[in-house]
């Protein structure tokens, strides 16, 4: 045998080694389970939550990794409920709601208490919400909360417009000819007798600031000088009206909550919000420790300073190692949280996370994880979580340049590919065809886009002025579109990637377009795609902040900034047209409209509904594929008996 | 020798701070932002963010800034991603890890490697020498991070005989497969180095002196040839033992480690401009002592070597 010959042999032999443990492990497919089906000895769950959570302050990160901490460490007023995301009550007891949905008042209960010991109240959310607005706290989240009266405003740190001689402030509805018909909470109390549903409680405690809301919406104007002057040059109505009126900063004070008593919050918004309710469980609207937090500023979530309210608290934090909670023996429901111990292990490394599974190391897992080239032996297994998600994959396109400027040129290149074709060939998917998820928000008529039609595709092309011809081999080819002008940008991962070619494909095969690819890191990515600096399509993706279609609808309801150029005052006319309508059927109604005229202008070009896919143990029980991977953690428990199991995805049908 | 040290190490200081300015100009060309998400941010917020961090600041002044906290309290700040955790703290924390699998993988490294390289010199062209040498190459060509995953399907997921991943202490049976994966390609290369270098050596003058004295042949062997053959191994020992120590990015990566290099390579990612530039600056000084130290070491193995 040869030296050379020996080399191969010794690495043939090595291969085999490899491949004889991995067909082991395909083997084992035949099981019932993805791997060792052992429960932790104690009464634990270990979790990965995904990449390592920025903060444990629940004002700070807009991430779903810490959304899913933050559901165990602090609670809202109300809290997600595990299977259909509805809000359920958790701090505040129960609630009233006016007629038109714009006045909220909370009842919390009395036995709320922090890690710490003290007593939760009504103040401890007044602090939490002005708070998660102040500019200070800088949260990414301040935005969800822009629905509460003067919110937005003394987030940007605004004014407002007073005469000094009268006192009286300018309003908005003077300046402003669109502005909407005012909400019964800023209606005059008198007048709003019809306020709340008859039959229940009067409009409770009357207090100054109740009567101070209930007052026309006041004008607010921008803070900064230069920002201010440059809006009072462009209307000279409106600075004829502020010449020698003095301007009041707004405040925390402002905003629309009040503790109306010790255990009694009221929230006055500024529009008609159906959603807001949902909106609640929020992350930014859970309560923080206004003692600690100002005592220890930035270091207040260290696990030596940090006084949580949820059902958890923090037992041991090593950043990338693993944060560990324990059952808060102080939390107003303790005797009903099952477990003792969360361990949330941070990892994004897919391949990582189920080697961890597979082998018993971690009882479940976050969404998206099951890589696509283990999907085949993991789908089948019956610890495989399928669900429909509330999230959609979707391109974006720069509607600013040719020759996408021209909507026949983008409905072309949407028509050309066979969402089902995808779909079938991602196996966890389902086609879409509009901007919501399917199948998510339950009586929403969400509307039909167009469907795959290539005859019409090619149609479309020619009538932009770039025929495509049918060539003698039978395949296609559109001479004359400007390929160097179009290109398909995306985030470096192996299935955004994959993404990319088949999309490619198929325009190439129906079109006889080539359209390069070109990925980036993530925040190259998403600063091209921000500031137009790209040409053609960029990858988008968007899972809901709340359960309602207008989390998805509202993407493009802020202009500028939604990496696409597209902007449309109808669009954001019929939007504000569905939010203030109080019947939900008919509002349903109109943000589907406004849905399909959104994708009627092929700003961007849907290709699916996400699916949850992840994997959870048998013997964990009470968690739920739901369409927001949101776990009310102390309703989770490990069971020993096997009998009991869950044998497959868990019902998801309400209790 | 002291003079000698003592000059080395000033000029340490001022390459530190080049390379801590080279770095910051680098983050501060990259597009992006710490903050940037898949929803762009309301121009209100984005704002109080870059004024909450000064980043709204000219970019002098945050320089200025970022020096003085260095060179006035050794202080690189407080991390952008993670909120009020200072730099200083998460080098202080993770170094352990890497340290750990590092300077384990290393021992191992060099344990192996030394006495295979040196058996392979001794028996050149041997069946010991080919084979070993073989192993070397491959050792040598196999990343990382395909040799990794390759013991985790071996070990962990079929065998079920180790942890396929995380930290779980030290010591604990979770080291075992970084370790070897760390060490396979220093095994090879110190393995290759020890042998090319003592072959030179058992050829040179004075170990046919040596062997003319009449002494034995493992004398000859561990007093004489070890101490000139291991040469060329000190000076890659340097180098490598400040990348081991600064922890490596792939490994602490597929092993989910809590070390410097997953905190390095997730800073460069995340924008994280005091976390990139204190690790830098970490690695840039442990390299700059390690090398230090070759020098040292290398006036004491080589009796031609002299410092002025």
């Amino acid at each position: 045998m040869s030296d050379k010959l020996r080399q191969i042999v010794g690495l043939v032999l090595l291969a085999a080694l490899a491949g004889s443990t991995y067909s082991c492990t395909v083997a084992s497919s035949n099981e019932e389970f993805f791997g060792s089906t052992t429960p932790p000895a104690r009464n634990i769950l270990r979790y990965v939550t995904g990449d390592e959570p920025e903060s444990l302050d629940p004002a700070i990160s807009n991430g779903q990794p810490e959304a899913r901490i933050y559901m165990a460490l602090y609670e809202g007023l109300v809290e997600y409920n595990g299977k259909t995301l509805a809000p359920d009550p958790a701090l505040a007891e129960r609630w009233r709601i006016n007629n038109d949905s714009s006045e909220y008042t909370f009842y919390l209960r009395h036995n709320g208490r922090w890690s710490n010991g003290d007593p939760i109240d009504a103040n401890d959310f007044v602090y939490s919400f002005r708070r998660a607005l102040a500019k200070e706290t800088a949260s990414r989240n301040a935005y969800l909360t822009y629905t509460l009266k003067y919110a937005q405003a003394y987030n940007e740190q605004a004014v407002f417009v007073r005469d000094p001689a009268t006192g009286q402030f300018l309003l908005a509805k003077d300046f402003d000819d669109s502005f909407p018909a005012e909400p019964l909470s800023s209606s005059p109390i008198d007048g709003a007798k019809g306020e709340y549903p008859s039959g229940t409680e009067g409009p409770a405690p009357e207090t100054p600031f109740h009567r101070q809301m209930h007052t026309p919406t006041r004008l607010t104007l921008p803070g900064n000088e230069k920002a201010r002057v440059k809006m009072l040059d462009a209307n000279p109505k409106l600075k004829a009206a502020v010449t020698g009126k003095e301007f009041v900063p707004v405040t925390g004070k402002d905003v629309g909550i009040e503790a109306v008593d010790k255990y009694t919050v009221r929230i006055y918004l500024v529009q008609p919000a159906p959603f807001f309710l949902g909106l609640l469980a929020h992350q930014v609207f859970r309560i923080v420790p206004q003692q600690v937090v100002e005592k220890y500023k930035e270091a207040w979530t260290q696990p030596e300073h940090i006084v949580t309210c949820g059902p958890f608290k923090v037992k041991f934090w090593r950043p990338y190692d693993k944060l560990v909670v324990e059952r808060d023996p102080m939390y107003w429901d303790a005797a009903n949280v099952k477990l003792d111990e969360i361990d949330f292990y941070p990892s994004s490394d897919n391949p990582t996370i189920m080697n961890l599974y597979k082998v018993g190391e971690v009882d479940a897992v976050l969404n998206h994880t099951v890589p696509n080239a283990w999907l085949d032996v993991v789908k089948e297994k019956k610890d495989y979580m399928n669900g429909v998600e509330a999230s959609i994959d979707y391109l974006l396109i720069n509607t600013t340049k040719p020759p996408m400027n021209d909507v026949r040129v983008r409905k072309a290149f949407n028509l050309a590919i066979d969402k089902d074709a995808w779909a079938a060939w991602r196996r966890i998917v389902k086609p879409l065809t509009a901007f919501t998820p399917e199948g998510i928000f339950p009586g929403y008529p969400q509307p039909k886009g167009e469907q795959f039609n290539t005859e019409e595709a090619r149609r479309l092309l020619g009538e932009a002025g770039y025929p495509v011809v049918k060539k003698s081999d039978g395949s296609y080819s559109c001479p004359k579109f400007p390929v160097d002008q179009v290109e398909y940008i995306y985030n470096t991962q192996e299935s955004n990637k994959a993404m990319a070619e088949w999309m490619q494909a198929q325009w190439k095969q129906n079109l006889g377009i080539t359209i390069s690819l070109r990925n980036m890191d993530w925040k190259t990515f998403l600063n091209a795609r921000a500031k137009l600096d790209y040409k053609g399509f960029a990858r988008g993706a968007w899972s809901a902040d709340y359960m309602d279609p207008f989390t998805f609808l509202s993407l493009f309801y802020t202009g500028g900034e939604n990496g696409t150029g597209w902007q449309d005052p109808k669009y954001v006319a019929m939007l504000d047209e569905a939010n203030s309508t109080l019947d939900n059927k008919k509002r349903y109604e109109l943000l589907a409209q406004a849905e399909k005229y959104m994708i009627d202008a092929q700003p961007v070009i849907p290709i699916d509904t996400g699916s949850v896919n992840w994997v959870k143990k048998p013997y964990v029980k009470g968690m739920y594929p739901n369409a927001g991977s949101l776990f009310p953690w102390k309703y989770v428990y490990i069971e020993r008996d096997q009998a009991k199991w869950d044998y497959g995805t868990p019902s998801m049908a309400a209790d | 020798m002291l003079r000698f040290i003592v000059r080395r190490l000033l000029v340490t200081i001022p390459t530190i701070l080049v390379v801590i300015t080279i770095t910051w100009g680098l983050i501060k060309l990259a597009p992006g932002n710490f903050y940037s998400g898949e929803k762009k941010l309301p121009p209100a917020i984005e704002k109080s963010i870059r004024e909450k961090y000064g980043l709204d600041k000219p970019w002098y002044q945050q320089y200025g800034k970022t020096m003085w906290g260095i060179l006035r309290h050794f202080d690189f700040g407080t991390s952008l991603r993670f909120e009020g955790q200072s730099v200083n703290t998460i080098i202080r924390r993770s170094l352990p890890v890497s340290a750990a699998v590092g300077l384990l993988a290393y021992l191992l490294a060099l344990i192996v490697g030394i006495t295979t390289g040196s058996v392979a010199a001794l028996k050149q062209n041997s069946r010991w020498d080919y084979s070993s040498m073989a192993l070397a190459m491959l050792g040598i060509s196999v990343p990382n991070f395909v040799l990794g995953p390759i013991l985790v399907l071996v070990f962990s997921l079929g065998l079920y005989w180790l942890p396929p991943s995380r930290w779980g202490g030290f010591p604990s049976r979770n080291l075992i497969l970084p370790v070897l994966t760390l060490s396979a390609i220093y095994t090879a290369y110190i393995a290759r180095l020890t042998r090319a270098g003592m072959l030179e050596v058992l050829r040179s003058d004075y170990i046919r002196t040596a062997r003319a004295k009449g002494l034995s042949e493992r004398d000859v062997v561990i007093r004489h040839a070890l101490r000139g053959g291991l040469m060329p191994v000190v000076s890659f020992t340097g180098p490598a033992l400040a990348f081991l120590l600064t922890g490596t990015v792939v490994v602490e990566r597929i092993f989910a480690l809590p070390g410097l290099g997953n905190y390095f390579i997730q800073a460069a990612l995340n924008r994280d401009e005091p976390l990139i530039i204190g690790i830098v600056a970490f690695i840039a000084i442990t390299l700059l002592l390690m090398n230090l130290l070759v020098d040292i070491a290398y006036a004491y193995l080589d009796p031609r070597v002299r410092y002025q």
